[in-house]
């Protein structure tokens, strides 16, 4: 599906202020990212592969690139407890970006139009400490890339990398600045083909539209090392992997996107669309999985949707919901969701919150509790709550 | 000290214009070339470290390996499998502008994805339109200086690329920097697969220190982690010889300078002997009339230092061109080739002239101070007071040439080899005065015979000695600076013709292009092609040559692997081994050869062993014998091909030279090797004469901004000449009206004028020889010695102390024309009526 729709005009964007980022130091905060977005292409879609009609996917074929496509990514988020009950949080996500459609003349190993864009996060709950890594890297002497077999993505020496034949059990293997993660996911559930069969359709359009499978729920365990500690830990994990040439909606300023894993053993996947005019977008939806891994999509106007309070970010100044509380009146679903730590803002070249979340709340007359990622784009600092 | 002092002292100097002028002149020429030099040295210096600070940026370390560079798989491993960061691959060189011969473009190509924490080349990126994308993905996109157009094209050999501008590097130190993707680089460079560097941040202290030692121990041979603020270093002081050369000459400009500043203030003093004893009566004491003179000498000074300081940027401005062209030449590669204007320089050579001119006044003012009250000091007193003082002369003068010929005898070092070179000149220029007075003796035969005027003419020099000495042994130390210098070029580049010569004694050379940009020079001949030289009939020997820098003590020097014809070893000259013990070891591959200046500075001899770092560790090779060689300042060494595969992983071979068979013609041969390695693999394919010749050029421009300096150093003589006969004569005017009074004709007075200038000037010609031949064998024998390592034959051209001599007359005539004119227009009763 499109949770992260927007994503794709955004990378290149961020693409493009990261890179003169990393060639400006003293560069100021990003601002003219239009200006930067257009130096890099960032509309031009002619060229491209484009997802403008379902296609069988096929793995583990389809664990690897698409180089065809602009943007496309292996986004895996996770919840983690040691043995005295210490709790953490983590991201690694792996962008790979197409400078162009084509390959360029290669006239050196060092050439290619495939970009890769890391991003590593891990929540310290007891600490209530957020660490967050960036990094770019080209794809290309090995530096960086995705091959589907063996199953291996990797930029430098982040990686998530599979068996011969298949992408699980997983391995995940990320470290900087003291944080490093050591950790093996094994898929309990099938695979889920987001939208019509794996097509997630973003407007009327035809070809904005991304390929989206997920798995959403990956029993997990492996090591957490920080300052200097090694945790042992277990918990369950979430892998979103998208691909697409897609446009930003005009009409469309930002999202919320939750992964949640229930105790009931279902996982509830929902975005909302915020429109520039404070409503949800109606191409917001979402799924939801039951125990067995059974599936059924949630049109954007089966779920009700409420921020809780308001956390202001002391280093940024932006401002995102505190918690929220979100319904599904068809499923006698009522859950809040909160944060295990307030501060999860990732701060790098692309600015947005990120983190760990606590589900509690009523499945019918049940008390049911849960764990999740919750996502939230960046608020305007003048946006309405809503 | 009153008012009404100074306006009786500068009265003086304002009265004769022609003296004040070309006093400061002298003082302003000699500043000049100090500041000139000076400015030039710093440039040099400065653009070299702005092109080494652009390389390294923030980097502590650096991983280097040998002509071959670092392999791009190592950057892979460190970031893959060590995590290693903050680190980043470099690929420089440099290539030639397509469109603009000689100006040679430096490549820096970076992977921007690890560039932040080292280099900010773009920080005047700032807000501009670079186009990033493109870098990237676009093999002619770069990252051009403002100075350069749209795209420019750079050529590699045959090959010629042409970049388009991605966006503009701004600011003078980026000048000549072309900055493109790190694909791009190794494209316009031909080095696929290799990088010239990895750059990396390693913490400071302990930590850092048990990473490096961690990283060392996982090396090969043949990559070795540096640090670059070191290495830069090593290779800036490549070139200080040089730049010390350089400044001792312009020390030597500075010094006929101060000669000159003596000469005009001891001239000014003499003249007013009447006006200072008149003023010692009215009651100023002797240290007013010591300070006043020197005051006035101070300003003559200031004066001469402001116009020297304007004269210096001017100069310096043409001859930094010059010094960073002898650099690129000889030593390394400056892309940069602005002028810097070094505030310092500038103190420097102000300081200098103050310093100098208040030095050379210093006598003169207390002369002045001890005139004796009422009585002027009259002439015939001062004159026999200096006839009285010239054995003084002659044993100071002995004095000071002892010192210098002790001083060159028993030190090492080249500072001390100039200091003894100033106190023999200094020796030489005591001796001048009491010459002078005996070359008037030797000449009064001579001149009795030749009538009166000639008679006069002699003895006035003698008579005049307080002020002709001074002159004399002024324009003798000038002219002789120019004799020492012209004939250690002569003789340096008389060598140098029969060392490349005997060593160049094949009668064809083959290269690939590259070679002769004097960017890539890894670019090899390709096996093919060798194997065509090797099996092509006509041809009775082929030498190949494969030249790479290893690493001694942190100083890079030139390692050459040959396999050379038996007439190739006859070109090399040992001047230590047997040429028939020599070459048989040699041909082991387990001996070398080392060249002089490399002997002479590691006090290396025939037996020794040398340590060098191989790719295989390090290993020490016994030196079979040492080559007469100037091909290298910091020294070269020669092993045979078979070792260098042995020891270093390079297969390839740079160039090769052919020998033809007996009674082939060269012409057709030459052909006959185009069409055959043609299709292989373009080559250059030269005569002897052709790289003969291309060398020697090499070597008169790196001895151009000698000449350069050698002709103001002639340009201050003649000024010299030209203020004190000037001066001399000007004086006379009265003594002139007295003998046309008596009924001498203009005509003659003319002659007699002419005469004794033309006596003085030939004078110091003269004498400038023998001192110039001193200078000359001090600058082969000890200065080059000391500097470069090399021993020089001393060469003299007679022409070339012809030429000193008739300049110095001729100058010395010049002088005289415009007192002889004013003399003829002037009527004798007029002039007598002066003063």
């Amino acid at each position: 599906m499109n949770k992260r729709l927007r994503w794709g005009g955004l990378l290149v964007l961020g693409l493009g202020v990261a890179l003169i980022f990393l060639m400006i130091r003293t560069s100021p905060q990003p601002a003219a990212e239009v200006t930067v977005g257009a130096a890099l292409g960032g509309d031009d879609h002619v060229d491209y592969q484009r997802a403008d009609r379902p296609r069988s996917f096929h793995f583990p074929a389809d664990h690897g690139p698409h180089p065809g496509f602009r943007n496309e990514w292996w986004y895996v988020t996770g919840n983690l407890i040691d043995a005295t009950g210490r709790q953490f949080g983590y991201q690694l996500t792996l962008f790979r970006i197409a400078l162009s459609p084509h390959f360029p003349v290669a006239d050196s190993a060092w050439r290619t139009n495939q970009v890769y864009m890391g991003h590593f996060a891990l929540t310290d709950v007891r600490g209530e400490k957020h660490h967050s890594f960036e990094r770019f890297s080209r794809g290309a002497v090995g530096l960086a890339g995705a091959q589907a077999a063996p199953f291996r993505v990797w930029l430098e020496d982040w990686a998530l990398s599979g068996t011969e034949t298949d992408a699980f059990p997983l391995r995940l293997q990320a470290g900087e600045g003291g944080v490093a993660l050591d950790l093996t996911l094994q898929a309990n559930k099938p695979v889920v083909l987001q939208g019509d069969r794996g097509l997630s359709q973003k407007s009327a359009e035809a070809g904005n539209a991304s390929y989206y499978y997920s798995h959403t729920r990956l029993p997990t365990q492996g090591t957490v090392r920080l300052d200097g500690q090694t945790f042992t830990v277990q918990g369950s994990s979430w892998l979103d992997r998208e691909w697409s040439t897609s446009a930003l909606g005009p009409e469309q300023s930002g999202w919320d996107w939750f992964a949640l894993q229930l105790d009931d053993g279902r996982d509830l996947m929902f975005y909302r669309l915020r429109r520039k005019d404070g409503g949800m977008d109606a191409f917001s939806k979402g799924v939801l999985v039951d125990a067995e891994g059974q599936m059924r999509v949630l049109r954007w106007n089966e779920v009700d949707l409420q921020p809780l309070g308001e956390w202001i970010s002391s280093k940024t100044g932006d401002r995102y919901p505190a918690a929220w509380r979100l319904r599904l009146p068809g499923e006698a679903l009522d859950l809040t969701v909160t944060p295990k730590v307030a501060d999860q803002e990732m701060r790098l070249t692309v600015r947005y919150w990120e983190g760990a979340v606590a589900v509690s709340g009523h499945a019918g007359p049940r008390e049911i509790r849960g764990q999740g990622y919750l996502e939230m784009t960046r608020y305007a600092p003048s946006a309405p709550l809503r | 000290m009153t008012p009404l002092l100074w306006r009786a002292l500068l009265r003086h100097p304002l009265q004769h214009p022609w003296q004040l002028g070309l006093a400061i002149l002298g003082i302003a020429l000699g500043v000049a070339v100090v500041v000139a030099v000076d400015l030039a040295n710093a440039s040099a210096r400065r653009s070299f470290a702005l092109a080494m600070e652009r390389i390294s940026g923030q980097a502590t370390h650096r991983l280097t390996g040998n002509a071959q560079g670092v392999p791009e798989a190592w950057y892979v491993q460190w970031r893959l499998e060590r995590g290693l960061r903050p680190s980043a691959p470099v690929v420089t060189g440099y290539l030639p502008n397509a469109e603009q011969p000689g100006q040679l473009l430096q490549i820096l190509g970076i992977d921007p994805f690890a560039e932040s924490p080292f280099r900010n080349p773009a920080a005047d990126l700032t807000g501009s339109d670079f186009d990033l994308r493109a870098l990237l993905l676009d093999a002619q996109a770069a990252l051009l200086p403002e100075a350069l157009g749209e795209r420019v094209t750079l050529k590699r050999g045959e090959q010629r690329f042409t970049l388009k501008r991605a966006g503009t590097l701004r600011g003078p130190e980026l000048d000549g920097l072309i900055i493109t993707d790190i694909s791009t680089a190794q494209t316009l460079l031909g080095i696929a697969g290799r990088l010239s560097h990895i750059d990396l941040i390693l913490p400071e202290g302990s930590a850092g220190e048990r990473k490096l030692a961690e990283l060392r121990a996982g090396l090969p041979p043949g990559l070795r982690l540096e640090r670059p603020d070191e290495r830069n270093q090593a290779i800036a002081d490549l070139s200080a010889s040089f730049s010390l050369n350089l400044t001792a000459m312009s020390l030597l400009a500075l010094i006929v300078g101060i000669f000159l500043i003596y000469n005009a203030i001891t001239f000014s003093v003499v003249q007013r002997r009447m006006l200072l004893g008149l003023l010692r009566a009215l009651g100023v004491s002797r240290r007013e009339l010591f300070l006043g003179v020197l005051g006035e000498a101070l300003l003559l000074g200031l004066a001469g230092t402001l116009l020297g300081g304007l004269m210096g940027l001017w100069l310096g401005s043409g001859l930094v061109h010059l010094v960073t062209r002898t650099i690129n030449d000889l030593y390394y590669v400056l892309s940069v080739r602005e002028f810097f204007i070094d505030p310092w320089s500038l103190a420097k050579g102000a300081a200098l002239g103050v310093l100098a001119t208040l030095a050379a006044a210093w006598l003169p003012a207390r002369e002045a101070a001890d005139a004796p009250p009422g009585a002027a000091l009259s002439r015939a007193h001062l004159e026999s007071r200096w006839r009285a003082s010239l054995p003084r002369f002659l044993l100071a003068g002995l004095a000071l040439l002892t010192a210098g010929g002790l001083t060159l005898t028993f030190s090492q070092s080249l500072a001390a080899g100039f200091a003894g070179l100033f106190l023999l000149i200094l020796g030489c220029a005591l001796w001048t005065p009491p010459i002078v007075v005996g070359l008037v003796r030797l000449n009064q035969p001579l001149t009795a015979r030749l009538g009166l005027l000639a008679r006069m003419a002699n003895r006035d020099v003698a008579r005049h000695l307080s002020r002709t000495g001074v002159a004399v042994a002024a324009l003798m130390v000038a002219f002789s600076a120019t004799v020492g210098v012209g004939v250690m070029v002569d003789s340096f580049r008389g060598g140098v013709a029969i060392w490349i010569n005997d060593l160049l004694n094949a009668d064809l050379y083959i290269a690939p292009p590259s070679m002769e940009d004097g960017g890539n020079r890894s670019e090899a001949l390709t096996p093919a092609a060798l194997t065509v030289l090797r099996n092509m009939p006509g041809i009775a020997g082929v030498s190949t040559y494969r030249g790479t820098r290893i690493d001694l003590d942190g100083r890079p020097i030139t390692l050459i692997a040959v396999d050379l014809a038996p007439a190739s070893q006859a070109g090399y000259r040992l001047i230590d081994g047997n040429a028939a013990a020599a070459w048989p070891t040699f041909q082991t591959g387990e001996a070398i050869l080392v060249s002089e200046p490399l002997a002479y500075r590691r006090g290396l001899a025939v037996g020794d062993r040398l340590e060098l770092p191989t790719d295989q560790g390090s290993r020490r090779f016994p030196i079979a014998g040492v080559f007469l060689d100037y091909g290298s300042e910091h020294g070269r060494i020669l092993l045979h091909r078979t070792g260098y595969e042995r020891y270093w992983r390079d297969p390839a071979t740079g160039s090769a030279a052919v020998f033809a068979a007996p009674g082939k013609n060269l012409a057709v041969l030459r052909e006959r090797l185009q069409e055959r390695l043609g299709p292989i693999q373009p080559l250059l394919i030269r005569s002897n004469r052709d790289i003969q010749t291309r060398t020697l050029e090499i070597f008169d421009r790196t001895f151009t901004i000698t000449q350069v300096l050698r002709v103001l150093a002639i340009l201050v003589a003649v000024v010299g000449v030209l203020s004190a006969l000037l001066a001399l004569q000007l004086e006379r005017a009265r003594e002139f009206a007295a003998l046309r009074a008596m009924g001498m004709t203009a005509g003659e007075i003319g002659g007699l004028v002419s005469l004794q200038t033309g006596f003085m000037g030939a004078a110091a010609g003269l004498l400038a020889i023998p001192t110039g031949l001193l200078l000359a064998s001090v600058l082969i024998f000890v200065i080059n010695r000391r500097a470069f390592g090399w021993s020089l034959p001393l060469e003299v051209n007679p022409l070339l102390l012809l030429e000193t001599v008739a300049l110095a007359i001729f100058a010395a005539l010049l002088a005289g024309v415009y007192p002889i004119w004013r003399m003829a227009r002037t009527r004798p009763a007029e002039a007598l009526r002066m003063e």
